[in-house]
């Protein structure tokens, strides 16, 4: 506890930590004249830590302090305590980050290489030997990323499809081509949306788990553990994903095409007054198998990248629990990318027969 | 063939610092075998390269008499399973029971019947004193629980030798004292050679046959707890608590 006398501030036996807002608002009264206040704190013999904080720093600003033997002592003491360099010593310039940068992003494309092939090898072996995976595993993996994926996928497909359909049988009306919707929805649905809304919905429910899954098994040692008991854990953990998301991604992309369509079909007889019948046989007239060929080898092109950018992310976690998060973020953002940009490669491969 | 694990100038780096430099060192079938040191002395690391989860700078490491630094994984796969190993938090697999955590390893690396394995996970886990753990998944277990599953499994295979990283850590001492116990038991009624990283003083002067201390990863002192107390090394000394 402290008086105010005159321009003295004068502190009895304690000065704590309590005391010590009060004391800094008292100290604002006098403003940027340091010289015309004292501080006395010759009697003070009880004090915190946070005290030896202030006090050290309001010398260093040239206040007017009386202090006390002890103080003198215990802020030295602090002072020297608090004098290492907090500051990062290692400073690289603009140009080295790059490089740096640049480095790491092809030592990730060169592991993720790599583990890719790691990966396709286990997989093909383990759909012939049973040894080294989980009995049922595969079913169980199934059922997770693609059965449960059923009901979303429908309903975005659909949508998708409804979607797609009545902005352009908006525009195909004024030219009187209604007829053409059924090529525009067809065609769109199988080669392009059907494969990629289905792959970007996975990326977000499946791709995500893997990496969120395999990263935390990476911090809490079960990978570890995996490889001490002589399991593998390429071929324990990914290995049945992999041969469990190359099934399920083309089944649900077909659903998808399928139902796409259907909302096309929907926007085409109620909007557009075509006959359900006209609509199918066009449809089938359009309908040819190199365009089901371009759609499942996408889909199946898609859920290898799904898995293995969930893998790779996965393995390469960094860090706690935060580093989990970093790694499922980055992965579902480089599933997705990945996804696009295979698509938008593959699509103008077939387009212009190469 | 005294020696069941024989190391020899093992230099370990992690970019460019050096965490263990040239050890060398030998453990004897049946003995518990402490490895201990100051934080950030390469223990983790040294038991690590024991295990095979790191490969080494330079030098050999020989279990059961065969070179295991280079030799191929389908190879190293058959002198794992003789090996256990007790990680620091138990590392279970989260997504399967305990009682599929202990089989996991038998059912992966043996043919045995599902109903001679469950016999063998009710042993062991039996043996541990978890019996009403049977169903639970680890997330439903206390810290020292968890330690005692990965016991159960770690041992699933009967191991010739088992690896410990911290097994008191974190436990109350009552806990840590069964622990002991159960370690000592298993030494003598199974014959398993024991490799544990610890740094709990009064569970080291329990069971320790043999320590090995590293300081700034290099060896300052291998033997028995009796040479330590005669070589008088400072180090030793203090973390001990011995007076000169």
């Amino acid at each position: 506890m402290y008086n105010i006398e005159n321009n003295k501030i004068i502190f009895d036996n304690s000065f704590l930590l309590t005391d010590i807002d009060s004391f800094i608002d008292d100290l604002k009264k006098y403003g940027t004249n340091i010289s015309s206040v004292q501080i006395d704190l010759s009697k003070v013999e009880t004090f915190d830590n946070s005290v030896l904080a202030v006090v050290n720093s309001l010398i260093k600003k040239k206040y007017q302090f009386l202090l006390s033997e002890k103080l003198i002592t215990e802020i030295k003491i602090f002072d020297k305590l608090i004098s290492f360099n907090e500051k990062e010593t290692v400073v690289t310039s603009g140009f080295e980050n790059l490089v740096l940068r640049v480095n790491d992003f092809f030592s990730q494309i060169t592991s993720f290489i790599v583990l890719s092939a790691d990966i396709f090898s286990y997989s093909i072996k383990a759909i012939f030997r049973k040894e080294g995976r989980r009995k049922g595993s595969i079913y169980e993996q199934i059922l997770l990323m693609g059965n449960n994926a059923v009901p979303i996928v429908f309903l975005l497909a659909f949508l998708i499809g409804l979607i797609l359909s009545l902005q352009s049988a908006a525009q195909l009306r004024q030219f009187g081509a209604n007829i053409y919707l059924v090529d525009l929805i067809v065609i769109s649905m199988i080669t392009e949306m059907g494969p990629m809304i289905t792959a970007i919905i996975v990326a977000g429910r499946s791709g995500s788990a893997i990496a969120a899954e395999i990263s935390t098994m990476q911090i809490t040692e079960e990978l570890d553990a995996l490889k001490v008991m002589a399991l593998n854990p390429l071929k324990y953990v990914v290995a049945p994903k992999m041969i469990a998301m190359t099934i399920s991604l083309p089944i649900l992309t077909v659903f998808a095409n399928i139902i796409g369509i259907l909302g096309g079909f929907i926007i085409a007889v109620i909007y557009l007054e075509l006959s359900p019948v006209v609509f199918f046989n066009r449809a089938v007239g359009v309908m040819t198998l190199s365009f089901w060929w371009q759609s499942m080898l996408k889909s199946v092109l898609f859920s290898w990248l799904i898995v293995l950018i969930g893998a790779h992310f996965g393995f390469n976690v960094k860090g706690g629990a935060e580093g989990v998060g970093k790694a499922t973020t980055a992965s579902v953002v480089a599933a997705i990318f990945a996804v696009i940009m295979t698509d938008a490669l593959l699509s103008i491969i077939f387009y212009f027969d190469f | 063939m005294d020696n069941i694990i024989k190391i020899k100038n093992l230099v370990a780096k992690y970019d460019t610092k050096i965490i263990l430099d040239n050890i060398s060192l030998s453990i004897k079938k049946k003995e518990i075998f402490i490895i201990l040191g100051s934080s950030g002395g390469g223990k983790t690391t040294l038991l690590k390269h024991i295990i095979g989860l790191i490969k080494p700078v330079a030098g050999t490491i020989d279990i059961f008499g065969q070179e295991v630094t280079k030799m191929e994984d389908d190879k190293f796969d058959k002198v794992l399973t003789q090996i256990g190993m007790l990680f620091q938090g138990g590392a279970l697999i989260n997504s399967m029971k305990v009682w599929e955590n202990v089989a996991m390893p038998l059912e992966q690396h043996t043919k045995l019947l599902p109903n001679i394995i469950r016999d063998l996970v009710k042993h062991k886990l039996s043996l541990v004193n978890l019996e009403h753990a049977y169903n639970l998944y680890p997330s439903e277990l206390s810290g020292g629980m968890k330690k005692r599953v990965a016991l159960a499994r770690a041992i699933a295979m009967d191991p010739k030798i088992l690896f410990f990283d911290e097994p008191s850590a974190g436990l109350d001492p009552i806990t840590a004292l069964e622990l002991d116990e159960l370690i000592l038991e298993l030494k003598k009624n199974l014959g398993i050679t024991l490799v544990i990283v610890t740094h709990e003083l009064e569970s080291i002067k329990r069971i320790a046959d043999r320590i090995i201390y590293l300081q700034k990863g290099k060896a300052i002192f291998i033997g028995t707890l009796e040479e330590a107390r005669v070589e008088n090394i400072d180090e030793i000394n203090r973390f001990f608590g011995w007076n000169k």
